[in-house]
Protein backbone atom coordinates (compact mmCIF):
# COMPACT_ATOMS: atom_id res chain seq x y z
CA UNK A 1 0.00 0.00 0.00
CA UNK A 2 0.81 3.74 0.04
CA UNK A 3 4.50 4.46 1.73
CA UNK A 4 4.00 7.78 3.45
CA UNK A 5 6.59 10.51 2.62
CA UNK A 6 8.26 12.20 5.61
CA UNK A 7 9.56 14.54 3.70
CA UNK A 8 6.81 16.18 1.71
CA UNK A 9 5.56 17.00 5.45
CA UNK A 10 7.89 19.61 5.91
CA UNK A 11 6.46 21.70 3.14
CA UNK A 12 4.50 24.44 4.46
CA UNK A 13 1.47 23.65 5.75
CA UNK A 14 -1.25 24.82 3.43
CA UNK A 15 -3.20 26.80 6.17
CA UNK A 16 0.05 28.59 7.54
CA UNK A 17 -0.78 32.15 6.36
CA UNK A 18 0.72 34.79 8.27
CA UNK A 19 2.98 32.50 10.12
CA UNK A 20 6.31 33.70 10.18
CA UNK A 21 8.23 31.05 8.06
CA UNK A 22 11.65 30.75 10.01
CA UNK A 23 12.03 27.82 8.89
CA UNK A 24 16.02 27.94 6.48
CA UNK A 25 14.81 25.88 3.83
CA UNK A 26 11.06 26.85 1.70
CA UNK A 27 10.81 25.36 -1.77
CA UNK A 28 11.58 28.41 -2.81
CA UNK A 29 14.61 28.78 -0.87
CA UNK A 30 15.74 25.38 -1.70
CA UNK A 31 15.08 26.46 -5.38
CA UNK A 32 17.37 28.99 -5.29
CA UNK A 33 19.98 27.29 -3.41
CA UNK A 34 20.37 24.76 -5.78
CA UNK A 35 20.16 26.99 -8.55
CA UNK A 36 23.58 28.38 -7.28
CA UNK A 37 25.30 25.34 -6.89
CA UNK A 38 24.73 24.45 -10.34
CA UNK A 39 25.47 28.00 -11.07
CA UNK A 40 28.82 27.22 -9.90
CA UNK A 41 29.37 24.27 -12.36
CA UNK A 42 28.54 26.25 -14.98
CA UNK A 43 30.73 28.92 -13.59
CA UNK A 44 34.42 27.66 -12.58
CA UNK A 45 33.43 23.84 -12.50
CA UNK A 46 33.15 23.79 -9.24
CA UNK A 47 33.81 20.15 -7.63
CA UNK A 48 32.21 20.93 -4.05
CA UNK A 49 28.81 22.66 -5.46
CA UNK A 50 28.76 19.44 -7.76
CA UNK A 51 29.16 16.90 -4.76
CA UNK A 52 26.29 19.19 -2.88
CA UNK A 53 24.28 18.29 -5.65
CA UNK A 54 25.18 14.67 -5.86
CA UNK A 55 24.89 14.31 -2.33
CA UNK A 56 21.66 15.42 -2.30
CA UNK A 57 20.16 14.16 -5.35
CA UNK A 58 21.80 11.15 -6.33
CA UNK A 59 19.87 9.28 -3.52
CA UNK A 60 16.51 10.58 -4.36
CA UNK A 61 16.97 9.92 -8.02
CA UNK A 62 18.22 6.44 -6.94
CA UNK A 63 14.94 6.11 -5.14
CA UNK A 64 12.81 7.15 -7.88
CA UNK A 65 14.57 4.79 -10.15
CA UNK A 66 14.12 2.17 -7.90
CA UNK A 67 10.66 2.35 -7.24
CA UNK A 68 10.78 2.30 -11.60
CA UNK A 69 11.46 -1.44 -10.39
CA UNK A 70 14.78 -0.89 -12.14
CA UNK A 71 17.38 -3.53 -10.75
CA UNK A 72 19.58 -2.24 -8.10
CA UNK A 73 22.83 -1.80 -10.26
CA UNK A 74 21.66 -0.26 -13.27
CA UNK A 75 19.37 1.96 -11.60
CA UNK A 76 22.20 3.48 -9.91
CA UNK A 77 24.61 3.73 -13.31
CA UNK A 78 21.25 5.91 -14.68
CA UNK A 79 21.77 7.93 -11.49
CA UNK A 80 25.49 8.37 -12.21
CA UNK A 81 25.13 8.93 -15.98
CA UNK A 82 22.43 11.86 -15.10
CA UNK A 83 24.78 13.45 -12.88
CA UNK A 84 27.80 13.37 -15.48
CA UNK A 85 25.34 14.98 -17.43
CA UNK A 86 24.63 17.82 -14.85
CA UNK A 87 28.70 18.11 -14.90
CA UNK A 88 29.09 18.43 -18.50
CA UNK A 89 26.35 20.17 -19.19
CA UNK A 90 25.00 22.67 -16.18
CA UNK A 91 25.40 25.35 -18.38
CA UNK A 92 21.91 24.40 -20.05
CA UNK A 93 20.48 24.86 -16.93
CA UNK A 94 18.78 28.44 -16.93
CA UNK A 95 17.68 29.05 -13.31
CA UNK A 96 15.06 31.27 -13.91
CA UNK A 97 13.42 28.50 -16.55
CA UNK A 98 12.94 25.49 -13.47
CA UNK A 99 14.31 24.06 -10.68
CA UNK A 100 17.53 22.73 -10.81
CA UNK A 101 15.30 19.38 -9.03
CA UNK A 102 12.69 18.96 -12.67
CA UNK A 103 15.50 19.79 -14.67
CA UNK A 104 17.46 16.50 -12.94
CA UNK A 105 14.28 14.34 -12.75
CA UNK A 106 13.63 14.90 -16.59
CA UNK A 107 16.93 13.61 -17.23
CA UNK A 108 16.60 10.68 -15.05
CA UNK A 109 13.53 10.11 -16.14
CA UNK A 110 14.32 10.56 -19.86
CA UNK A 111 17.73 8.38 -19.65
CA UNK A 112 15.37 5.56 -18.29
CA UNK A 113 13.15 5.58 -20.96
CA UNK A 114 15.88 6.33 -23.64
CA UNK A 115 17.33 2.76 -22.20
CA UNK A 116 14.08 0.72 -22.30
CA UNK A 117 13.59 1.64 -25.74
CA UNK A 118 17.22 0.92 -26.39
CA UNK A 119 17.56 -2.33 -24.52
CA UNK A 120 15.71 -5.13 -26.90
CA UNK A 121 17.72 -3.91 -30.07
CA UNK A 122 20.89 -3.46 -27.94
CA UNK A 123 22.01 -0.44 -29.40
CA UNK A 124 22.29 3.45 -29.17
CA UNK A 125 19.66 4.90 -32.06
CA UNK A 126 20.97 8.37 -32.16
CA UNK A 127 17.43 9.85 -32.46
CA UNK A 128 17.06 8.57 -29.26
CA UNK A 129 19.64 11.21 -28.01
CA UNK A 130 18.13 13.56 -30.19
CA UNK A 131 14.46 13.42 -28.86
CA UNK A 132 16.03 13.58 -25.25
CA UNK A 133 18.14 16.78 -25.79
CA UNK A 134 14.85 18.44 -27.63
CA UNK A 135 12.92 17.59 -24.55
CA UNK A 136 15.83 18.99 -22.29
CA UNK A 137 15.90 22.54 -24.52
CA UNK A 138 12.12 22.83 -24.22
CA UNK A 139 12.66 22.26 -20.62
CA UNK A 140 14.35 25.45 -20.62
CA UNK A 141 12.50 26.87 -23.40
CA UNK A 142 9.03 26.31 -21.71
CA UNK A 143 6.76 28.73 -19.57
CA UNK A 144 8.66 29.84 -17.09
CA UNK A 145 8.72 28.46 -13.52
CA UNK A 146 9.88 30.96 -10.86
CA UNK A 147 10.41 30.33 -7.33
CA UNK A 148 6.67 31.17 -6.47
CA UNK A 149 5.08 28.96 -8.82
CA UNK A 150 8.14 25.90 -7.29
CA UNK A 151 6.17 27.11 -3.45
CA UNK A 152 2.66 27.26 -5.13
CA UNK A 153 3.16 24.06 -6.27
CA UNK A 154 4.32 22.75 -3.07
CA UNK A 155 0.93 24.14 -1.38
CA UNK A 156 -0.87 22.32 -4.22
CA UNK A 157 0.15 19.18 -3.52
CA UNK A 158 -0.29 19.45 0.17
CA UNK A 159 -3.98 20.88 -0.50
CA UNK A 160 -4.94 17.83 -2.87
CA UNK A 161 -7.70 15.79 -1.41
CA UNK A 162 -6.80 12.61 -0.12
CA UNK A 163 -7.23 10.35 -2.39
CA UNK A 164 -5.75 12.35 -5.49
CA UNK A 165 -2.90 12.69 -3.27
CA UNK A 166 -2.22 9.05 -3.20
CA UNK A 167 -2.70 8.39 -6.28
CA UNK A 168 -0.53 11.50 -7.47
CA UNK A 169 2.38 9.98 -5.01
CA UNK A 170 1.33 6.25 -6.41
CA UNK A 171 2.10 7.16 -9.94
CA UNK A 172 5.28 9.11 -9.30
CA UNK A 173 6.90 7.79 -6.34
CA UNK A 174 6.11 3.90 -7.00
CA UNK A 175 5.78 4.37 -10.68
CA UNK A 176 2.76 2.35 -10.25
CA UNK A 177 0.49 2.14 -14.09
CA UNK A 178 -3.26 3.21 -13.82
CA UNK A 179 -4.49 -0.47 -14.17
CA UNK A 180 -2.02 -1.42 -11.17
CA UNK A 181 -3.38 1.40 -9.15
CA UNK A 182 -6.35 0.40 -9.77
CA UNK A 183 -6.16 -2.88 -8.51
CA UNK A 184 -4.25 -2.03 -5.63
CA UNK A 185 -7.11 0.74 -4.41
CA UNK A 186 -10.01 -0.98 -5.64
CA UNK A 187 -10.90 1.44 -7.65
CA UNK A 188 -12.16 1.42 -11.51
CA UNK A 189 -9.83 2.31 -13.94
CA UNK A 190 -11.66 4.94 -15.08
CA UNK A 191 -11.80 6.61 -11.31
CA UNK A 192 -8.17 6.33 -11.12
CA UNK A 193 -7.82 8.32 -14.36
CA UNK A 194 -10.32 11.30 -13.74
CA UNK A 195 -9.35 11.52 -10.37
CA UNK A 196 -5.65 11.86 -11.83
CA UNK A 197 -7.18 14.06 -14.04
CA UNK A 198 -8.66 16.80 -11.36
CA UNK A 199 -5.24 16.61 -9.36
CA UNK A 200 -3.28 17.41 -12.59
CA UNK A 201 -5.97 20.31 -13.17
CA UNK A 202 -5.13 22.05 -9.76
CA UNK A 203 -1.88 21.04 -9.79
CA UNK A 204 -1.18 23.24 -12.72
CA UNK A 205 -3.18 25.79 -11.33
CA UNK A 206 -1.15 25.89 -8.05
CA UNK A 207 2.30 26.57 -10.54
CA UNK A 208 0.45 28.82 -11.99
CA UNK A 209 -0.53 31.13 -8.77
CA UNK A 210 -4.15 30.07 -8.29
CA UNK A 211 -3.80 28.09 -5.45
CA UNK B 1 1.26 21.22 -36.14
CA UNK B 2 -1.56 22.11 -34.03
CA UNK B 3 -3.19 18.78 -33.15
CA UNK B 4 -7.09 19.11 -32.06
CA UNK B 5 -7.10 15.66 -30.02
CA UNK B 6 -4.58 15.62 -27.31
CA UNK B 7 -2.98 13.10 -24.77
CA UNK B 8 -5.02 12.73 -21.27
CA UNK B 9 -3.72 14.46 -18.56
CA UNK B 10 -3.46 10.71 -16.77
CA UNK B 11 -1.04 9.68 -19.63
CA UNK B 12 1.14 12.66 -19.49
CA UNK B 13 1.57 12.00 -15.77
CA UNK B 14 1.78 8.27 -16.69
CA UNK B 15 5.07 9.12 -18.76
CA UNK B 16 6.08 11.79 -16.84
CA UNK B 17 6.62 9.20 -14.01
CA UNK B 18 8.48 6.83 -16.40
CA UNK B 19 5.47 4.27 -15.85
CA UNK B 20 4.29 4.07 -18.93
CA UNK B 21 4.07 0.49 -20.94
CA UNK B 22 7.12 0.60 -23.56
CA UNK B 23 4.33 0.91 -26.69
CA UNK B 24 2.83 3.56 -24.86
CA UNK B 25 5.54 5.85 -24.16
CA UNK B 26 6.41 5.55 -27.82
CA UNK B 27 3.20 6.70 -28.84
CA UNK B 28 3.68 9.47 -26.43
CA UNK B 29 6.96 9.95 -27.57
CA UNK B 30 5.69 10.72 -31.18
CA UNK B 31 2.88 12.81 -30.13
CA UNK B 32 4.91 14.91 -28.17
CA UNK B 33 7.38 15.07 -30.83
CA UNK B 34 5.24 17.20 -33.30
CA UNK B 35 2.37 18.93 -30.24
CA UNK B 36 3.77 22.13 -28.36
CA UNK B 37 1.21 22.23 -26.63
CA UNK B 38 1.44 18.55 -24.78
CA UNK B 39 5.30 19.26 -24.41
CA UNK B 40 4.14 22.42 -22.33
CA UNK B 41 1.98 20.36 -20.12
CA UNK B 42 4.39 17.27 -19.84
CA UNK B 43 6.81 19.95 -18.57
CA UNK B 44 4.22 20.97 -15.59
CA UNK B 45 3.79 16.96 -15.27
CA UNK B 46 7.91 16.69 -15.01
CA UNK B 47 7.67 19.77 -12.59
CA UNK B 48 5.04 17.46 -9.80
CA UNK B 49 7.91 14.52 -10.81
CA UNK B 50 10.48 16.35 -10.03
CA UNK B 51 9.02 18.42 -6.60
CA UNK B 52 7.98 15.34 -5.04
CA UNK B 53 11.26 13.35 -6.15
CA UNK B 54 13.15 16.30 -4.67
CA UNK B 55 11.45 15.94 -1.48
CA UNK B 56 11.06 12.26 -0.92
CA UNK B 57 13.99 10.98 1.11
CA UNK B 58 16.97 9.22 -1.02
CA UNK B 59 18.16 5.68 -1.32
CA UNK B 60 21.62 4.85 -0.60
CA UNK B 61 23.98 4.63 -3.21
CA UNK B 62 26.81 1.89 -3.08
CA UNK B 63 30.32 2.74 -1.37
CA UNK B 64 31.90 3.34 -4.28
CA UNK B 65 29.39 5.77 -6.07
CA UNK B 66 31.33 8.34 -4.85
CA UNK B 67 34.33 8.26 -6.31
CA UNK B 68 33.05 6.62 -9.10
CA UNK B 69 31.30 9.67 -10.11
CA UNK B 70 34.60 11.88 -9.12
CA UNK B 71 36.74 9.86 -11.41
CA UNK B 72 33.71 10.36 -14.16
CA UNK B 73 33.95 14.09 -13.86
CA UNK B 74 37.82 13.75 -13.65
CA UNK B 75 37.77 12.24 -16.55
CA UNK B 76 35.31 14.16 -18.49
CA UNK B 77 36.10 16.93 -20.72
CA UNK B 78 34.36 19.09 -17.85
CA UNK B 79 31.38 21.31 -18.72
CA UNK B 80 30.70 22.57 -22.20
CA UNK B 81 27.85 24.18 -23.88
CA UNK B 82 25.29 22.51 -25.23
CA UNK B 83 25.29 21.40 -28.79
CA UNK B 84 21.66 21.67 -28.87
CA UNK B 85 20.59 19.73 -32.36
CA UNK B 86 17.10 21.36 -33.64
CA UNK B 87 16.89 19.41 -37.20
CA UNK B 88 15.10 16.93 -35.44
CA UNK B 89 12.68 19.35 -33.80
CA UNK B 90 10.55 20.42 -36.87
CA UNK B 91 7.17 19.80 -34.73
CA UNK B 92 5.75 18.22 -37.79
CA UNK B 93 5.20 14.68 -39.46
CA UNK B 94 7.53 14.07 -42.59
CA UNK B 95 5.68 12.15 -45.48
CA UNK B 96 8.67 10.06 -45.82
CA UNK B 97 10.60 9.52 -42.61
CA UNK B 98 8.94 7.82 -39.74
CA UNK B 99 8.25 9.74 -36.42
CA UNK B 100 12.11 9.43 -34.19
CA UNK B 101 10.68 7.81 -31.51
CA UNK B 102 8.90 4.62 -33.81
CA UNK B 103 12.25 4.24 -35.49
CA UNK B 104 13.74 1.75 -33.05
CA UNK B 105 10.42 -0.30 -33.64
CA UNK B 106 9.67 0.15 -37.18
CA UNK B 107 12.76 1.51 -38.74
CA UNK B 108 13.40 5.06 -40.53
CA UNK B 109 11.31 5.28 -43.85
CA UNK B 110 7.81 4.30 -44.77
CA UNK B 111 8.76 2.96 -47.99
CA UNK B 112 10.91 0.00 -46.08
CA UNK B 113 8.02 -0.74 -44.23
CA UNK B 114 6.81 -4.49 -44.77
CA UNK B 115 3.06 -4.34 -44.68
CA UNK B 116 0.92 -7.39 -43.73
CA UNK B 117 -2.38 -7.93 -45.05
CA UNK B 118 -4.72 -8.81 -42.00
CA UNK B 119 -8.18 -8.13 -43.51
CA UNK B 120 -9.56 -6.48 -46.93
CA UNK B 121 -7.82 -3.00 -47.25
CA UNK B 122 -6.20 -3.31 -43.95
CA UNK B 123 -2.69 -4.08 -42.90
CA UNK B 124 -0.51 -4.02 -40.08
CA UNK B 125 3.30 -4.17 -38.69
CA UNK B 126 3.50 -5.21 -35.32
CA UNK B 127 6.74 -4.38 -33.34
CA UNK B 128 8.85 -7.79 -32.18
CA UNK B 129 11.00 -5.93 -29.26
CA UNK B 130 7.91 -4.97 -26.75
CA UNK B 131 7.41 -7.34 -24.55
CA UNK B 132 4.97 -5.29 -22.32
CA UNK B 133 1.50 -4.85 -24.59
CA UNK B 134 1.34 -4.17 -28.03
CA UNK B 135 2.73 -1.57 -30.46
CA UNK B 136 2.00 -1.58 -34.00
CA UNK B 137 1.24 0.35 -37.24
CA UNK B 138 -1.64 0.34 -39.22
CA UNK B 139 -2.70 1.30 -42.49
CA UNK B 140 -6.04 1.32 -43.59
CA UNK B 141 -7.63 1.99 -47.23
CA UNK B 142 -9.36 4.75 -47.69
CA UNK B 143 -13.34 5.20 -46.84
CA UNK B 144 -12.92 2.05 -44.87
CA UNK B 145 -14.76 1.22 -41.93
CA UNK B 146 -12.80 -0.65 -38.68
CA UNK B 147 -14.60 -3.51 -37.14
CA UNK B 148 -16.71 -2.33 -33.92
CA UNK B 149 -14.06 -2.85 -30.93
CA UNK B 150 -14.06 -1.90 -27.81
CA UNK B 151 -10.55 -2.85 -25.04
CA UNK B 152 -9.80 -4.58 -22.19
CA UNK B 153 -7.36 -2.28 -21.09
CA UNK B 154 -6.37 0.95 -22.77
CA UNK B 155 -5.67 2.12 -26.21
CA UNK B 156 -3.54 5.00 -27.35
CA UNK B 157 -3.32 5.75 -31.38
CA UNK B 158 -1.79 8.31 -33.35
CA UNK B 159 -2.73 8.95 -36.93
CA UNK B 160 0.36 9.68 -39.06
CA UNK B 161 -1.00 9.85 -42.43
CA UNK B 162 -4.79 9.83 -43.45
CA UNK B 163 -8.00 10.66 -41.20
CA UNK B 164 -10.57 8.60 -39.97
CA UNK B 165 -13.56 9.48 -37.81
CA UNK B 166 -15.48 7.89 -35.30
CA UNK B 167 -18.21 8.72 -32.49
CA UNK B 168 -15.71 10.70 -30.81
CA UNK B 169 -14.57 12.89 -33.83
CA UNK B 170 -12.07 13.82 -37.11
CA UNK B 171 -8.78 12.63 -36.22
CA UNK B 172 -6.22 14.08 -38.67
CA UNK B 173 -2.05 13.91 -38.54
CA UNK B 174 -1.13 14.21 -35.50
CA UNK B 175 -4.31 13.56 -33.36
CA UNK B 176 -4.38 10.97 -30.95
CA UNK B 177 -7.35 8.96 -29.50
CA UNK B 178 -6.43 8.38 -25.60
CA UNK B 179 -9.17 6.21 -25.02
CA UNK B 180 -10.56 4.37 -22.11
CA UNK B 181 -11.31 0.99 -21.57
CA UNK B 182 -15.19 0.89 -21.49
CA UNK B 183 -14.98 2.93 -25.28
CA UNK B 184 -16.31 1.03 -28.26
CA UNK B 185 -16.04 2.83 -31.23
CA UNK B 186 -16.09 1.95 -35.01
CA UNK B 187 -13.26 4.11 -36.77
CA UNK B 188 -14.29 5.22 -40.63
CA UNK B 189 -11.26 6.27 -42.50
CA UNK B 190 -11.67 9.07 -44.78
CA UNK B 191 -11.51 9.36 -48.59
CA UNK B 192 -8.02 10.01 -50.55
CA UNK B 193 -5.47 8.30 -48.90
CA UNK B 194 -5.03 5.47 -46.77
CA UNK B 195 -4.69 6.37 -42.88
CA UNK B 196 -1.66 5.41 -41.41
CA UNK B 197 -1.58 5.07 -37.59
CA UNK B 198 0.50 4.20 -34.76
CA UNK B 199 -1.42 2.18 -31.62
CA UNK B 200 -0.14 0.86 -28.55
CA UNK B 201 -2.78 -1.59 -26.43
CA UNK B 202 -2.46 -2.96 -22.81
CA UNK B 203 -4.91 -5.76 -23.18
CA UNK B 204 -5.97 -7.82 -26.15
CA UNK B 205 -8.84 -5.97 -28.47
CA UNK B 206 -12.12 -7.22 -28.28
CA UNK B 207 -13.65 -7.42 -31.46
CA UNK B 208 -17.10 -7.76 -32.08
CA UNK B 209 -17.58 -7.05 -35.89
CA UNK B 210 -16.89 -9.02 -39.36
CA UNK B 211 -12.78 -9.24 -39.48
CA UNK B 212 -13.17 -10.63 -35.99
CA UNK B 213 -11.79 -13.81 -36.76
CA UNK B 214 -9.29 -12.67 -38.89
CA UNK B 215 -7.94 -10.07 -36.60
CA UNK B 216 -8.38 -12.10 -33.50
CA UNK B 217 -5.02 -13.85 -33.55
CA UNK B 218 -3.22 -11.35 -33.99
CA UNK B 219 -4.18 -9.56 -30.36
CA UNK B 220 -3.70 -13.27 -29.18
CA UNK B 221 -7.28 -13.57 -28.12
Amino acid sequence: MMRLVPAALKVIPFNAKGRVISRPHTAADDAHYWAEQAAGIAARQDIACFIRIYDHYAPRLLRYLLGLRVDAAQAEELVQESMLRLWRRAESFDPNRGSLSTWLFRIARNLYIDGRRREPAGRLVQEDVESLQIQEEDCNGGTVENQADHAGLARAIDALPAVQARLIRMSYLEAKSHSEIAAELEMPLGTVKSNLRRAFARLQAGLKGHS
Amino acid sequence: MNPRHHLDASTLIGYSAGALPTGFSAVVATHLSICSQCRARLLDADRIGGLLVGQHDGAALSDGARADILARIAAAEGPQVAQLQTAASSDRLDPGQLPAPLRPYFGATYSALQWRMIGPGIHHIRARNVADGHLMLLRIAPGRSVPMHSHGGNELTMVMQGAYDDSLGHFAAGDVADLDCDVEHQPVTSPGVPCVCVAATDLPLRFSGWLARTLQPLFKL
